[in-house]
């Protein structure tokens, strides 16, 4: 598996969706995940895994508002434009992977834009294995067939910190599409 | 304007009218809207409706200083309450312990744990000295159904609509991802996370039943008849006489400038008790602190009822004292009689 370490950015918040979290989050302009280790293996479909440093882990949420969870993850152009950091645009659509830290199984998500992201059950074969240990959370996504991975052959990340409220478009990403 | 996001105003605006010199604070309206609505587990905390004591923390605990916008209503980053500490868990009881215990001491029915807060939490204590200036009362919650909503400002993904129809506000949970930030936005902290479901949840208006022609259940099982339920246009219904003809009912924090559709007839006081015994001429309620509630126009709106008391106390007729008397409580809803009108 090649492992390279990524430099990741602050997801801006001034063109989010809605007139609130650009203005109750314009200060914040510094990713709280500065760096994630990805290593990926194209021997056999798709083997991604991230590696990040995350002080407090997230895994259960279920009983307080105000806890949310930790989680990552990869989107691919389904379109050649299509732009990474607003999750694609009308009629240039992402697909992505998504795992949480409170879920068994990963999820599958579309997007065209930025607050037009739908979730769906990943394909049975999508897995993602999780494991916590020594300040570091690592997240190995097995993924036999993905099209437009296969097609395009770049990808982008995301993590949320959940210790630190982040959701939605309160994340750290890649500065943009990373070659396989 | 207090969003930003552009909304076609509604055909109609529902709203409701309180008028908090009749509310004693049973709760019946708290448990009528929490039986019908929020029984499942992750709703347990949450209260559409709740009635607090005032001056107070209320529910969640300081939940006026947490929203999102500031006294000049300008954009803030709200807070999400805690569950401990701002909402307080539903309380578990000693049940086994105290009743089914077959050898040993028994326990005084007590909650376990440690609960830190809860709705009634500082129930009753109100504010001042016993005899000069001890007050309180109570103010009944629900969500405003804004004209302007912070919830709906807040969602990046517009699960949160403002019906056309009614101006009703309601969260499509098919699209809600359980962000909250529609509850980190809220200045009443009227939209709560259901933590099990993972999507937020808040007062529906008792849509159903208004689609039906009935008032909310808050409003309807409210045995104070202090509620008053209809359209903001309609000038027959008591809501525009109230509000436009009368200007008695106002706004909760209007300063937030997002347009509640809630309005509250404001509590009149006895006189406070200065050192000699003797009435001060000043209300036991302090001005400045209704002001702080529902801004200056409490003033006049306080005005205009104690003048029209005394008109009626006189034997003069007043329109305004017959509606808030409320000598037929069907007369305090109007909501589409033509569809159907309910009979004592």
């Amino acid at each position: 598996m090649n492992t390279r370490s990524i430099k990741l950015v602050v997801a801006p918040t001034g063109f989010q969706p809605g007139g609130y979290i650009a203005k109750a989050y314009a200060d914040r302009n510094t990713a709280l995940t500065g760096k994630a280790d990805v290593g990926v293996d194209t021997a056999n479909g798709f083997v991604i895994s991230l590696r990040w440093k995350c002080q407090h882990p997230m895994i259960d949420a279920s009983d307080n508002p105000r806890q949310f969870i930790d989680a990552c993850a990869l989107l691919v152009p389904e379109k050649a434009d299509a732009p990474w950091i607003t999750m694609g645009a009308p009629g240039l659509p992402v697909a992505g992977v998504l795992w949480r830290a409170d879920k068994t199984q990963p999820m599958a998500i579309r997007a065209e834009g930025l607050g037009s992201v739908q979730r769906s059950e990943a394909p049975n074969n999508w897995k993602a294995e999780s494991n916590y240990a020594d300040g570091y959370w690592r997240v190995t996504f097995t993924l036999p067939q993905w099209a437009p991975l296969a097609e395009h052959r770049q990808f982008a990340i995301a993590v949320w910190q959940g210790a630190q409220s982040e959701r939605a478009g309160l994340k750290s990403i890649s500065e943009g599409w990373l070659p396989l | 304007m207090g969003i930003s996001r552009q909304l076609t105003p509604p055909k109609h605006q529902v709203a409701m009218v309180l008028d908090l010199n009749k509310c004693l604070g049973c709760h019946t309206c708290t448990v009528a809207c929490k039986t019908l609505w929020n029984r499942d587990q992750g709703t347990d905390y949450a209260y559409w409706n709740n009635v607090e004591t005032a001056p107070g923390k209320g529910y969640p605990k300081m939940w006026s200083a947490t929203g999102s916008r500031t006294e000049t209503g300008e954009v803030k980053r709200g807070e999400i309450p805690d569950v401990d500490q701002d909402y307080g868990r539903s309380w578990k009881f000693n049940h086994d312990k105290t009743f089914f215990k077959s050898n040993g001491p028994r326990e005084w029915l007590k909650p376990e744990g440690n609960p830190q807060w809860g709705p009634n939490w500082d129930e009753d204590r109100g504010e001042g000295e016993y005899p000069q200036d001890n007050h309180y009362f109570y103010l009944p919650r629900l969500c405003n159904h804004c004209t302007h909503p912070a919830c709906l400002d807040a969602c990046p993904r517009s699960a949160i609509d403002k019906r056309q129809e009614d101006g009703i506000v309601l969260v499509n949970q098919d699209k809600c991802h359980g962000y909250r930030f529609c509850v980190e936005a809220c200045p009443y902290k009227k939209v709560y996370f259901d933590p099990k479901r993972q999507v937020a949840t808040k007062c529906i208006f008792c849509l159903p039943r208004m689609e039906e022609g009935t008032a909310p259940a808050c409003a309807r099982q409210c045995p104070g008849r202090l509620r008053f339920v209809g359209y903001l246009d309609d000038e027959n219904g008591p809501i525009w006489k109230l509000v436009h003809k009368w200007k008695v009912a106002i706004p909760l924090h209007p300063e937030f400038d997002l347009g509640p559709n809630v309005f509250y007839v404001p509590p009149m006081s006895p006189q406070a008790i200065g050192p000699d015994g003797q009435p001060t001429g000043e209300p036991r309620i302090p001005m400045s602190y209704l002001e702080s509630l529902f801004g200056p126009a409490v003033r006049d709106a306080l005005a205009i009822v104690e003048a029209e008391r005394a008109k009626k106390k006189a034997g003069q007729p007043s329109e305004l004292m017959d509606i808030l008397i409320a000598y037929d409580w069907n007369n305090n809803f109007h909501i589409d009689p033509a569809v159907h009108r309910e009979v004592i």
